[in-house]
């Protein structure tokens, strides 16, 4: 059993997200979270780098500015951080904006640039990102992956290595319920329960 | 070796009936199968190739088995590119090869995807007014950005910046334009008293082409039975009307002597550069000067010559090459041929149309220590996790193995294990309980409506580590307790434990030798409606269930020996 810590280390929303008072949050009024999300201490998303450059897509609507939005029971671990990419975009630099699905683990010190993070992704710990990286659903990425910049990793994938390297695949055996991370979101909080077996 | 948390591995029955042995060898294994005493080795070096982690097994519902990667037969359902996600229609396939057509390159140094993009112009010195001038010309080059590798330095740019594809096969490396067959051809036609290009000036898709020709001329001047199988492409051979060519060349071609079937027996030798002839080049003193001159660090790696299309030895002798496309592949049984895995035809779709997964037939085994000594993990930096110290050497140590029932039937499991693992260093093992009952896997709801008499009346669980009782029992899964007592891992205590005259092997520790795991048999027994009446609405009935048994090895991976 683990040592419980002091009372009210984590902010817990009304939408079941549990964010880390030691977690540092930039621009949180560009973050999105999507309900049931742990944010360990020491992690950082850049929620301050928001696109400047317009849209192409929605003219005249309301200007969408979310920079990081990430969907439910997505669990980032210690010293995460999560940046949204940037690029020259019609002779001007803007970040565009990185989402990230549902149940997506993110490891210990993992710096994530990637445009999209597609449902059920394990990323191992200190891993790299790069730049405008696509990773489609269900993708595991193994420790100390860096994932070259505008790579796209499409489903069912293993990749590991500098730079990342398909060196497996995803059993069909296996079920979506292995990525699901309801059981770690219990595990961490104010009133944390004990790690699953 | 860094060692993980504990596991559980299934061995699939398929390789328990090896194919083809040898008359000895049979009888060997003949003599293990009659044997009641023989016990699965985990160390063995077949065993590697057997067991698979539960993941990834399918079962054959038609056969009743569990089928593995080796004993499925894969058919490939989509090919795409996993770059651009596009699927690759097979026509294309055979006309274009298993490499993506579209833009999708892959760095030659490191394998990362590279970006088409604009060269930054240096400013002109001359032109320093006359800036920001639409009409300059700009060229693109293919960058990396991973490893800041460009095409520029292998000589190769863009005119413009999509179709990178077609203006790569037109250039060399070194930015000169490459020689094609159909140039060729038309140079020929303008002056045809040009001689054959030199030698050096051919590269492999233009000899390549060549040979084709040539052979084609010599296969269409034959009047044979193949003169009209046209060698455009590979698939020519794979056409129906093709194969009956064949068969009719092997079959009715025999015993017929005088009529010439076929392509002639001698063809003529290729000795020219239009008929693909290259002469090998023996003097190698320019790549040696190269060499001398730019040193290790301009020789390509293994790894980047073997990704190349055509052999490089130097940095600049790489090109980048196209993404190799990818494939989704539907899973067949290799006895029953029925399909057991079928994914759905989109790239993007993670869903499967067919999925009889080994998850859902048997129940999965895990296992833990009853007394975990790692501490506790901070909850701010969950979900690390401590691991478990090595074993004691010659003490017992008590493990919690849980059974969970993934069938709407409750199941009988019968265990059971070798007293001692096979191997030098023999640990021994006693399961506390080797037969009990799992219920079957009903709505977690049910759990909760159904009255607690119902589950106390089967409550013969108490919590301890009892021989005869299961330790814990669940909504569909027991724990059973499982006692070890490692050995030491000392070479000279070997003797303590060995027969009498037998030779005892006192070569130093092996590797994993210091790793625990136990063979453990699983046989579990339920009752299953019968098969052919699932139509029926009468499937209630007690005489329509018929009796299924299962019964398989597996290796629990239970933790490091320590060396003490």
């Amino acid at each position: 059993m683990s040592r419980r810590q002091a009372k009210g280390d984590y902010i817990e929303t009304d939408s079941g997200n549990k964010v880390s008072r030691k977690a540092m949050l930039q621009g949180t009024q560009n973050i999105m979270l999507g309900g049931k999300a742990v944010i360990q201490p020491e992690v950082m998303i850049r929620g301050d780098l928001v696109r400047t450059a317009p849209s192409s897509s929605s003219s005249g609507g309301p200007a969408n500015s979310t920079a990081v939005a990430i969907g439910r029971y997505c669990f980032l671990a210690r010293g995460a951080l999560l940046r949204p990419p940037g690029r020259i975009y019609k002779g001007t630099f803007t970040y565009m904006p990185l989402r990230m699905g549902d149940h997506v683990f993110v490891g210990q010190s993992t710096v994530v640039q990637a445009a999209t993070v597609g449902n059920y992704v394990h990323i191992g710990r200190d891993c790299t990102i790069g730049e405008f990286a696509i990773i489609k659903d269900c993708v595991r990425i193994l420790d100390g992956t860096i994932v070259p910049p505008h790579m796209v990793i499409p489903s069912f994938s293993i990749v590991a290595g500098q730079p990342a390297r398909l060196i497996g695949e995803l059993p069909e055996g296996g079920s979506l319920e292995d990525f699901e991370l309801r059981d770690l979101y219990k595990s961490v909080g104010n009133n944390p329960q004990p790690p699953p077996p | 070796m860094a060692f993980t948390a504990p596991y559980t591995y299934i061995q699939c029955p398929c390789s328990s009936d090896p194919p083809e042995l040898d008359p000895g060898e049979q009888a060997a294994q003949d003599a293990i199968e009659s044997d009641d005493e023989y016990t699965f080795d985990p160390r063995a070096p077949r065993a590697n190739y057997s067991l698979y982690p539960l993941e990834y097994l399918l079962y054959c519902e038609e056969c009743q088995e569990i089928r593995c990667p080796k004993c499925v037969n894969e058919e490939i359902v989509t090919y795409f590119c996993p770059n651009c996600l596009f699927e690759v229609p097979s026509s294309n396939l055979r006309s274009e090869g298993n490499r993506c057509t579209r833009s999708c390159f892959q760095c030659p140094v490191c394998t990362s995807p590279v970006q088409a993009g604009e060269i930054p112009n240096e400013p002109d010195p001359t032109l320093l007014g006359a800036d920001n001038n639409p009409a300059a010309h700009v060229s693109y080059a293919l960058f990396c950005q991973y490893c800041n590798w460009s095409s520029s330095e292998i000589g190769i740019e863009f005119d413009r910046p999509s179709g990178i594809p077609a203006q790569l096969a037109k250039v060399k490396n070194g930015g000169e334009p490459k020689i094609t067959a159909k140039d060729l051809k038309e140079r020929r036609k303008e002056n045809p008293d040009e001689p054959p290009i030199a030698d050096n000036l051919v590269d492999t898709e233009l000899q390549f082409a060549n040979l084709k020709s040539f052979f084609q001329n010599q296969l269409s001047d034959s009047t044979g039975v193949l003169g009209n199988l046209s060698l455009a492409d590979g698939a020519g051979f794979s056409s129906p009307a093709a194969l009956s060519r064949i068969m009719t060349l092997y079959t009715a071609g025999r015993g017929q002597p005088g009529r010439q079937r076929g392509p002639p027996d001698t063809m003529r030798e290729a000795h020219s550069t239009d008929d693909g002839l290259r002469i090998a080049k023996l003097d190698e003193s320019a790549e040696v000067k190269k060499l001398f001159r730019g040193g290790w660090d301009e020789t390509v790696s293994r790894e980047q010559t073997l990704a190349q299309l055509e052999p490089a030895r130097f940095q600049d002798e790489l090109r980048p090459t196209q993404c190799t496309l990818r494939t989704k592949r539907s899973k067949r049984c290799a006895v029953c041929r029925h399909i057991i895995s079928k994914p759905e035809n989109k790239v993007a779709s993670t869903r499967f149309k067919i999925r009889l997964v080994a998850k859902n037939y048997i129940p999965s085994i895990s296992i833990r220590p009853l007394k975990p000594t790692a501490s506790g993990i901070l909850v701010g930096l969950r979900p690390n996790v401590q691991i478990e110290k090595p074993l004691k050497p010659l003490q017992p140590c008590q493990y919690i193995v849980t059974f969970t029932n993934p069938l709407f039937e409750s199941i009988k499991v019968t265990l059971a294990t070798p007293n001692s693992t096979p191997g030098r260093f023999s640990s021994r093992v006693t399961l506390l309980c080797p037969e009990f009952e799992v219920d079957a896997n009903t709505d977690m709801w049910d759990d909760a409506l159904r009255d607690d008499g119902d589950l106390k009346r089967r409550d013969d669980s108490n919590g301890q580590a009892e021989a005869g009782k299961i330790y814990e029992r669940g909504r569909n899964w027991v724990s059973v307790v499982l006692e070890v007592i490692p050995p030491s891992l000392r070479v000279e205590n070997l003797d303590l434990t060995a027969k009498p005259g037998e030779a005892v092997d006192k070569s130093p520790l092996k590797e994993d030798e210091d790793i625990l795991e136990i063979p453990m048999f699983v046989r579990i027994e339920w009752e299953a409606e019968a098969q052919h009446d699932i139509t029926g609405t009468a499937g209630r009935d007690k005489d329509a269930r018929e009796k299924r048994e299962l019964a398989y090895w597996c290796v629990l991976g239970v933790g490091q020996i320590s060396h003490e």
